[in-house]
């Protein structure tokens, strides 16, 4: 962890700020009171192509599955990577996005002979195993990589594990059913029982 | 003669922020009228929380930042951790309200855009300073002594914790005096487990609750926390002291108070013939339409700096360097704490145990350096306290591990080992060569911009090196299986100037006025009906933050200046 990457994460932990409510931009209609505008995830889709969209939602329901509880898919996470690589991403890490997609979008039905959304789970999850494998390198997977500016020249999957991760523990599926949420706690309790599979509050809450 | 006068208000208030809603309050409860001027916009009590109570769902990106823009237009500010889309509508915008900033030395102005200023921003942090600290300057000879003692302001600091409802916990230390505290916030397992531990291990260093400015008990109009958390995107429950919440009701309920919004101060007029301030003059941010006032007298609660830039910008015949600026002071001993993250450990203890509820504080190491008598042989002046942080690691922090499918899905979502974290904020020295100047540059209002020369010195270094080395020592004592301290201290790798966000001093209070610019009742001591009340009074800096000291300097300013308009001192 260098310094910097130390001090980002030291602003976390004094702030007691969340991640999540480190920046977001709002468009003048939405400088309304937030608690009751539209979500995020319902903005207008426009970057994708319905061949993509079938390619980012089985990427994003691979690296996050429905289980006994919602997954990917069932949280809206494609939408929000479709918004997030079209609205939030600069130049360059668009540049990577389009072109993950395109390698995918090419290789896979030349390699397995059906597009990647198509294909069962366990070949899904090798060609993302070995994206994973090829990308381990990069600054993305080091230690302090959290609580940070985006890393522009992360691989594309890369790209993808973090805007499905992100996208999913800050929906309201993945708040409300897979972690906890709480708005209005009322009290402060310093010393619950926290059991073996009890998940953790969902921001903001830190 | 000057009774003869039609005056059109008792006394001008510059600022609605923590300074100035004081300075609001306490005039108008006086019976006197009051005209607050803001630069801000108006922004109401709870309607105006735009961000209050958001889900991250709600909000753009889920809360990543929208960094070009940012960049473009708060390149400072987007620094602070409360920096948000939720917040931004309090902050003010760098790039139409430009300040020169170095490219060497930067200097990190934070201010704010809204009526209330920066009462709804802070960290509600509040301590009191100590005899110990009122002494500093006298003790080592850097800056000048303090007019003013412990007991001279303590009455003002009780009057002021009752007010704005203050919890925490006494402790009895005298580098940290008690206050009026409304019953404490509870702990979490960890934090008693270290405790329990420092008081074995590093029996020299008390950690308590930190008294913050957050009610555990009801006041009137104003309930008790409900831990929502965050605090800085406003409270309608009014749980934290901001102006919106506490002081401008108080004042509005006299009747006594007139507030204009979109109103910059660009200056104020002396009169030769009375050797007093006769006007104001402000211009309308949006119409750009130019305005006076008469008043009585002028408080400037503007914020350090923004206070002592009206002065600067205040120059006549008697004052061509700045107005009440004969003793060549103003702009000059800027001061600053610097901040960062000290030290930070693991823990895997109480991992059985959670917490429920956002506390909006975490918890406090009281100054354990240089305090009198003790730590004789340190290479270094005064001293360093600790803010905390206790945090659960989860999703947020381990994102990018390796994997995939349910089981990666099932590691994210649960609870890791704990975080404690000790955030140092040390003092600094008054030193000349700190200062603020007016430049050259115009803005748009054709008023000059504001420019810093300010470096840490070899103390305030010092200072961090031995905060960085003790937090080590105390983590290691308080149990942490794996540590990490700030490392390679230099100022290139400190916070910069601004950025501990308790900028003081330029207009500081002394006996003598060949040397001072404010008396020990902060009013300036060349022209009797003018006070300054914000941090630009500050003589020195101590450890602690600052704003709960220039809202009991301000209360005790107020109260001497209606006694001495009564008795037609002014
Ligand atoms: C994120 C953050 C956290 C903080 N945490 C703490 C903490 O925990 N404890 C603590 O003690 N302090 C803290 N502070 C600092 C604290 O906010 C300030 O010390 C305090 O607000 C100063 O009060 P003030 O009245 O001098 O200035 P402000 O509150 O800034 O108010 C000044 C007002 O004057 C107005 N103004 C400026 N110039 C003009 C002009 N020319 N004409 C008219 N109006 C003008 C401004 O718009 C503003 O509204 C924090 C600050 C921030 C931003
Ligand atoms: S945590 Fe308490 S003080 Fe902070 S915003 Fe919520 S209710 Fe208000």
């Amino acid at each position: 962890m260098n310094r910097r990457e130390f001090m980002q994460c030291a602003v976390i932990m004094i702030s007691g700020a969340s991640a999540a409510q480190l920046g977001f931009a709002l468009s003048p209609e939405q400088e309304t009171y937030l608690a009751t505008a539209p979500d995020y995830i319902a903005g207008e889709l426009n970057f994708l192509t319905p061949a993509q969209r079938n390619l980012v939602a089985a990427m994003a329901e691979v690296v996050i599955p429905r289980t006994e509880t919602p997954g990917a898919i069932d949280a809206g996470v494609p939408r929000f990577i479709e918004l997030m690589a079209g609205d939030w991403f600069n130049d360059q890490e668009r540049a990577i996005f389009v072109a993950g997609l395109a390698d995918i979008e090419t290789r896979i039905p030349v390699d397995y002979g059906k597009p990647f959304h198509l294909l069962e789970a366990s070949l899904q999850l090798e060609i993302m195993q070995d994206l994973e494998a090829q990308a381990k390198d990069s600054a993305w997977y080091d230690f302090a990589n959290v609580q940070r500016q985006f890393i522009s020249d992360a691989p594309f999957i890369c790209q993808v594990k973090e805007l499905t991760i992100w996208g999913f523990f800050t929906s309201e599926v993945g708040a409300r059913e897979v972690l906890r949420y709480e708005p209005m706690p009322m009290r402060f309790d310093g010393d619950i029982p926290l059991g073996p599979d009890e998940s953790t509050w969902a921001g903001p809450s830190f | 003669m000057r009774e003869a006068i039609q005056y059109d208000f008792d006394a001008v208030v510059v600022g609605s922020g923590i300074t100035g809603g004081w300075a609001a309050k306490e005039l108008t409860e006086k019976g006197l009228k009051v005209l607050v001027l803001e630069r801000g916009r108006d922004l109401q009590h709870g309607k105006g929380y735009r961000g209050e109570h958001a889900p991250d769902w709600k909000v753009p990106y889920h809360g990543k930042k929208p960094r070009e823009f940012y960049e473009e237009e708060y390149p400072m500010a987007n620094r602070v951790y409360a920096f948000s889309e939720a917040t931004r509508q309090y902050w003010l915008n760098e790039k139409q309200n430009p300040y020169v900033v170095d490219k060497q030395d930067p200097f990190m102005w934070i201010r704010g855009n809204t009526v209330g200023g920066r009462s709804l921003l802070w960290g509600r942090q509040v301590y009191r300073w100590s005899e110990m600290d009122f002494r500093a300057n006298e003790r080592d000879g850097h800056g000048i002594p303090w007019p003013v003692g412990y007991d001279d302001i303590a009455p003002w600091y009780s009057h002021v914790e009752k007010f704005i409802g203050v919890n925490g916990k006494a402790e009895g230390l005298p580098q940290l005096p008690d206050g009026e505290f409304q019953k404490p916030m509870p702990w979490m397992a960890l934090e008693r487990t270290i405790q329990r531990r420092l008081q074995k291990k590093a029996p020299d260093i008390t950690l308590t609750n930190a008294r913050v400015a957050v009610l555990t008990e009801d006041l009137p109009g104003r309930s008790a926390c409900h831990y929502c958390g965050p605090c800085h995107r406003g409270c309608s429950t009014g749980s934290y002291f901001s102006s919106q919440a506490s002081t401008l009701p108080a004042a509005r309920a006299t009747g006594n108070m007139t507030l204009k919004s979109n109103t910059l101060v660009e200056r104020l007029q002396y009169d030769a013939e009375t050797g007093r301030i006769a006007s104001i003059h402000v211009v309308d941010t949006e119409t750009r339409e130019r305005q006076s006032f008469s008043a009585r007298m002028f408080f400037l609660c503007a914020s350090t700096v923004a206070s002592t830039q009206i002065l600067m910008q205040s120059t006549s015949e008697q004052f061509p360097q700045g107005l009440a600026n004969r003793s060549g002071a103003l702009g000059h001993y800027l001061m600053d704490h610097t901040l960062g993250m000290s030290g930070m450990g693991l823990f895997y203890d109480d991992m059985d145990s959670y917490y429920y509820g956002n506390r909006p504080t975490g918890l406090y190491v009281p100054r354990f350096r240089n305090l009198e008598g003790e730590d004789e042989n340190l290479d270094f002046l005064r001293g360093y306290n600790y803010q905390t942080a206790t945090l659960r690691m989860d999703w947020q922090t381990s994102f990018n591990t390796k994997g995939f499918g349910a089981d990666l899905k099932n590691s994210l979502r649960k609870p890791g080992p704990w975080l404690f974290a000790l955030a140092g904020f040390t003092e600094c020295l008054p030193r000349e060569s700190n200062r603020m100047y007016l430049s050259k540059k115009l803005d748009r209002f054709g008023l000059p911009q504001v420019a810093f020369d300010m470096r840490w010195s070899d103390n305030e270094v010092k200072l961090r090196q031995d905060a960085a080395q003790q937090a080590t020592r105390i983590l290691r004592a308080a149990g942490a299986v794996f540590t990490m301290g700030e490392e390679n201290i230099s100022p290139e790798t400190m916070s910069l100037p601004g950025e501990g966000i308790h900028e003081m001093g330029t207009a500081r209070m002394g006996n003598d006025p060949a040397q001072a610019v404010l008396n020990k009742w902060n009013q300036a001591h060349d022209v009797p009906n003018l006070f300054v009340t914000d941090g630009s009074f500050m003589t020195s800096a101590s450890c602690v933050n600052p704003s709960l000291t220039y809202m009991a300097f301000t209360a005790r300013a107020c109260d001497y200046a209606a006694t001495q308009l009564a008795a037609g001192q002014l």
